[in-house]
């Protein structure tokens, strides 16, 4: 996140006032003040006056989910369809030549394109170099094996150590190493470790990860000639693809829709169309006909973006008392031909006396890195947790404390409190110095923490419209991510008007609605539940008025109680929701809603610990508990928001155990493009996860949580190891070989 | 994938008929039982051929005979079945352990005993269709000088592939014998020689079996009176192949080893037996001095890569493990 100045910009004019908002750019959070109107907003009730929101609620498309109804941008089908594939360059580099007639042989081939290259040859390893479309997914696979493809290899580079050399093959033509930026004063931060009685020098890697959608990247265009088309994407933001696609379908943007009932995961890979997309677009518009172009498994490990792997190098000090006085850290992003990603400016979260923080990005001939999952916390999070770590051991201190210490922040102190004890830390027998080796089984204990924004800004319109025969509408245009959406646009407007929340039908995901944020740093909600608040309070107002006019009753005196009945408090009556709004006549009422700003907050915490068994003889890791305890201001769906925190510890144990993009340093090829080669954790790799929302926070306000919980796990994870075994892994994953080669490092 | 013709013939002369009399002719067809290894190389183009073969028709292939004395498994008994029988589990724990380490519980009802010891390497530059390792008829083991975390550290040279299979090496510490029939007869061999090392042969190949031939069931020899296990180390809980394993069978007599078979898995192109292990083994207690020395023999010949050293101390604490579970 992007670091604002504490106050506005300038004094605020009378009647109005600054805020700030987070806006977020390629899903990176970024802070601005915001000039608004002064005046009193709505809130949201007090929470123990709330019936639906902040209590377990089951989502409302479970059924389709879970039975396979959902129909996915995977699953469309439409007469006439084609299958799209892509032809993707083996080389990391190399300039291409294509003979398409081939591949228009094959049975069932309807037609191929070559993808513009400009005339320069691809720049990285699996760029995508030509598309076919097929009246089958194996024609299509048959037709771009049958393209005479020759490729002349150039001089790349997939690996740091190959970027950063002398001589080395150029990425840009600003060099491989760019966008150098720095924070702080070197040397006051090298005066200040003379002042430390413990100085740690370390180097901590982490691998380029990817965000292994489940379903992979792609759309189907619904382009058929004429003026029109209909896009079922898998995207994370509804309005973004219409955009995009209208200008390689040579359409105006309004006549492009765009529908999005169900995706199957972004973590921060799906905003704009890609290459796929174009591709889609442009066969469409050659065929005329409706392409189906999503990624295979393979195509999407090595064009679908990923997580910048990272390479840091960081000197800190602490005096014997517990204070962090200073820290230089060196980092270097690793995102291919993209920039990587790291929060820029003062060391994260925690704030040594003196510090010096510079980074550069490298670049390598491979995939640009995209957004992912809180882009560079967690990165950031496993040098400094490891680090903040090293010096309290190195100081004989409880890491818990050091911790305490050092962070100075109630959330933090009741968060990691409430961690250490679910964790068993206060029982436990080694806490300022490692267990010992001699034993089989090992087990430790580790801690981190988490920052993160998750703040709302004004962007969705929302539609709340009541038929005369009861039921109740929501409409706008937000995509659900898999989160929750649907459930809680369901659900607030329920509680606002008594119901149930399946008696309220959420329809969402589509152009044909109003308009709503991507789903970029976790602001979704923060974005869109004050529009629906919004909404529905400015329909029940409205209908409550209609109602008065009709009886000839102070609207003041009307109210809607739970079951949706309506009493008028001056009088006795009581008619119930569907009666009321049978008097509504002929015509459904509608009403609109957007952001409020006070019902928005921004800035959540979060800390995690992990328990870890290590076994001496073999190296074997195994993980035996979680615990996250995150705020979020005002929980709306709990069941939904423990999914969440339980997701991102289950993501982050992932990163800290098996995940890890490997590609051959000689031959340029990846060989972890599958997921038989690129390990995800599965079923029989999680522990115990407990999963707890911190009710401590009383801000009466909704926040983003997802990307909080994804950071700070395989950091706590690491310094479990540590405390079990003594054996401090710096570099993800953390495989048996590593831990092994540390324990007969150990022992001799 | 490539287009084929499925066969499914019902008897094994049938089947037979449909295969080529040499290697030569690898596009030509291929038999498949489960499927499971099959199929990824066909989706991979790792193979094309034209036409398959579907054993499952084929009478008697299925017979699971492990009531009393001497066992028989046929070819197209499930790992599932060899999981789940209550006679395998009891009789021969070690085959139960290891088919029940296979891959997934789905998996496991498709993949079938032959296919599991004749199943290809997972070797990362063999599955990936744009090398052409040595395996694949090209002149380089890339593993070698490459990423070899995964790779051999017994028997390596030219080619460093681990062998995969879980039911080997356990077959293998049960003395068993393979059965393999062609187009004109039927021979069988211990189990251990069917495999080859690639530096003895045919290099794109791990086994001796010929173009038309098909492996129709394994003997198992009775061993009451024995003890043994399978220790499978892997990555991953669930659904991996080992990363090192331990196949180990012992008859204990008056408290000291009076035979002992060690077999291991994942760390050479074939089962990498033990015999100076089993030599050192018998005749001794079984207590830590003896599982240490073990663990130290058996590692002494091995020789490790660039990244795939771990596997030393790995398999040496695995065989302590499995020393410990039969002590």
């Amino acid at each position: 996140m992007s670091t604002l100045q504490e106050s506005p910009p300038s004094p605020a004019p009378a009647g109005k006032k600054w805020i700030r908002i987070t806006q977020v750019v390629d899903g990176h959070d970024v802070e601005e003040w915001m000039l608004v109107d002064d005046v009193e907003g709505i809130a949201w009730p007090a929470r123990e006056s709330l019936r639906v929101l902040n209590t377990d609620i089951r989502r409302v498309d479970a059924p389709e989910k879970v039975t396979g109804r959902a129909v996915y941008a995977h699953d469309v089908r439409l007469p006439g369809m084609l299958y799209g594939r892509l032809l993707l360059c083996p080389y990391p580099k190399a300039s291409v030549s294509l003979d398409l007639a081939p591949a228009l042989e094959v049975e069932g081939v309807e037609g191929a394109i070559e993808l513009d290259l400009g005339g320069n040859p691809t720049g990285y390893l699996g760029q995508p170099v030509a598309a076919v479309a097929a009246s089958t997914p194996e024609a299509a696979e048959d037709g771009i094996r049958a393209i005479r493809a020759v490729y002349e290899e150039q001089d790349w580079v997939v690996t740091f150590e190959q970027a950063i050399a002398e001589d080395a093959p150029q990425v840009s033509s600003r060099g491989n190493i760019v966008r150098p930026g720095e924070d702080g004063d070197l040397g006051e931060a090298r005066a200040a470790l003379e002042q430390c009685d413990a100085v740690v020098e370390a180097t901590y890697t982490l691998p380029v990860q990817h965000h292994v959608c489940l379903e992979t990247h792609g759309m189907v265009v619904d382009y058929r000639g004429g003026d029109e088309a209909l896009l079922y994407a898998s995207t994370q933001g509804t309005f973004i693809p219409g955009r995009e696609a209208a200008q390689h379908l040579d359409l105006a943007p309004s006549k492009v829709s765009t529908t999005v009932q169900y995706m199957g995961g972004g973590f921060g890979s799906k905003f704009g169309i890609g290459a796929e997309g174009r591709a889609a677009c442009l066969l469409a518009v050659q065929l005329g006909r409706p392409i189906h172009l999503l990624l295979t498994r393979s195509d999407e490990f090595l064009m679908a973006g990923n997580r910048s792997g990272s390479h840091q190098e960081l000197v800190g000090g602490a005096t014997a008392d517990g204070r962090f006085v200073s820290l230089i850290q060196r980092i270097s992003k690793l995102g291919g031909i993209g920039g990587g990603s790291h929060p820029s400016g003062r060391p994260y979260i925690y704030e040594p006396e003196k510090h010096h923080v510079s980074n550069q990005s490298v670049m390598t001939h491979t995939d640009s890195s995209r957004a992912m999952r809180a882009p560079g916390h967690p990165q950031a999070s496993f040098a400094i947790e490891s680090m903040v770590d090293e010096l309290a051991y190195a100081i004989e201190m409880d890491p818990l404390e050091f911790r305490l210490r050092n962070l100075n922040d109630p959330f933090y102190e009741r968060q990691l409190d409430r961690a250490a004890r679910e964790i068993g830390w206060y029982d436990h027998r080694y806490r300022t110095k490692p267990g010992p080796i001699d034993r089989e089984k090992a087990t430790g204990i580790g801690f981190a923490v988490a920052t993160w924004g998750g703040g709302g800004r004004p962007a969705c319109q929302v539609e709340v419209r009541i038929d005369p025969d009861g039921s109740v509408v929501t409409s706008v245009g937000s995509q659900d991510l898999g989160t929750g959406t649907r459930t809680y646009v369901a659900a607030i407007t329920a509680e606002e008007f008594g119901l149930e929340v399946a008696a309220v039908t959420a329809r969402i995901g589509s152009t044909d609605y109003g308009n709503a944020n991507a789903s970029g740093g976790s602001t979704t909600t923060s974005s869109l539940a004050p529009a629906v608040k919004d909404a529905a309070r400015n329909a029940r107002l409205k209908f409550l008025g209609r109602l008065a006019e009709s009886w000839g009753v102070d609207a003041e005196n009307l109210a809607i109680e739970a079951g949706g009945e309506v009493v008028d408090r001056g009088g006795d009556r009581r008619v119930r929701w569907r009666d009321a709004c049978a008097e509504l006549g002929a015509t459904a009422l509608v009403a609109n809603g957007e952001w409020q700003r006070d019902l928005a907050g921004n800035g959540i915490h979060g800390a995690q610990a992990a328990r870890v068994e290590v076994d001496t003889l073999t190296g074997e890791l195994r993980l035996v508990k979680m615990v996250g305890v995150h705020d979020c201001g005002l929980p709306l769906n709990r069941r939904a928001l423990k999914s969440q925190i339980n997701g991102g510890m289950i993501e982050s144990l992932s990163y800290a155990l098996f995940e890890e993009r490997v590609i051959d340093p000689y031959l340029g090829v990846q060989l972890t493009a599958d997921l038989d080669n690129y390990k995800v954790a599965m079923t029989g790799d999680l522990p115990e996860i407990e999963a707890l929302i911190d009710d401590g926070d009383d801000r009466n306000q909704v926040i983003g949580i997802a990307e909080g919980a994804i950071i700070p796990g395989q950091s706590a994870i690491a310094n479990a190891i540590y405390n079990a075994c003594g054996v401090r892994l710096r570099s993800l994953p953390f495989t048996p070989g590593k831990i092994l080669e540390g324990l007969e490092a150990l022992r001799s | 994938m490539k287009n084929f013709t499925l066969l499914q013939p019902d008897s094994f002369q049938a089947a037979v008929e449909q295969l080529p009399s040499s290697h030569d002719d690898p596009a030509r067809s291929r038999v498949m039982a489960g499927g499971q290894d099959l199929l990824g190389e066909l989706k991979d183009h790792l193979i094309e051929p034209d036409t398959l073969v579907d054993l499952k028709g084929v009478p008697g292939m299925d017979a699971l005979d492990v009531g009393h004395g001497d066992a028989k498994f046929g070819a197209l008994v499930t790992m599932a079945e060899l999981e789940r029988s209550g006679e395998v589990q009891s009789r021969f724990p070690i085959l139960a352990e290891a088919a029940g380490s296979v891959a997934s519980p789905q998996i496991r009802t498709r993949a079938t005993l032959g296919g599991n010891l004749c199943q290809r390497p997972r070797c990362w530059y063999y599955r990936n269709e744009h090398t052409v390792c040595l395996k694949k008829g090209g002149t380089e083991c890339f593993s070698f000088a490459g990423m070899s975390k995964y790779n051999a550290i017994f028997g390596g040279g030219p080619s460093y592939i681990v062998h995969p299979s879980d039911m080997a090496p356990a077959l293998v510490a049960l003395d068993a014998t393979v059965v393999v029939r062609g187009s004109a007869a039927e021979w069988k061999m211990p189990l251990a020689d069917f495999f080859t090392l690639p530096g003895e042969g045919d290099v794109t190949r791990e086994n001796l079996l010929g173009g038309d031939e098909v492996v129709t069931g394994v003997e198992v020899p009775d061993h009451t009176g024995w003890r043994s296990t399978y220790v499978k180390f892997r990555e991953r809980g669930t659904f991996d192949w080992a990363l090192s394993a331990v196949a180990l069978a012992l008859r204990v007599d008056g408290g000291r080893i009076a035979e002992a078979r060690l077999v291991l898995g994942g760390v050479a192109p074939k089962p990498w037996r033990c015999r100076s292990t089993e030599g050192l083994l018998v005749g001794r207690e079984l207590n830590e001095e003896t599982f240490q020395a073990a663990a130290e023999d058996a590692l002494s010949g091995a020789q490790a890569l660039e990244h795939n050293a771990y596997k030393i101390p790995l398999t040496k604490g695995l065989i302590i493990k499995a020393l410990r579970k039969l002590a």
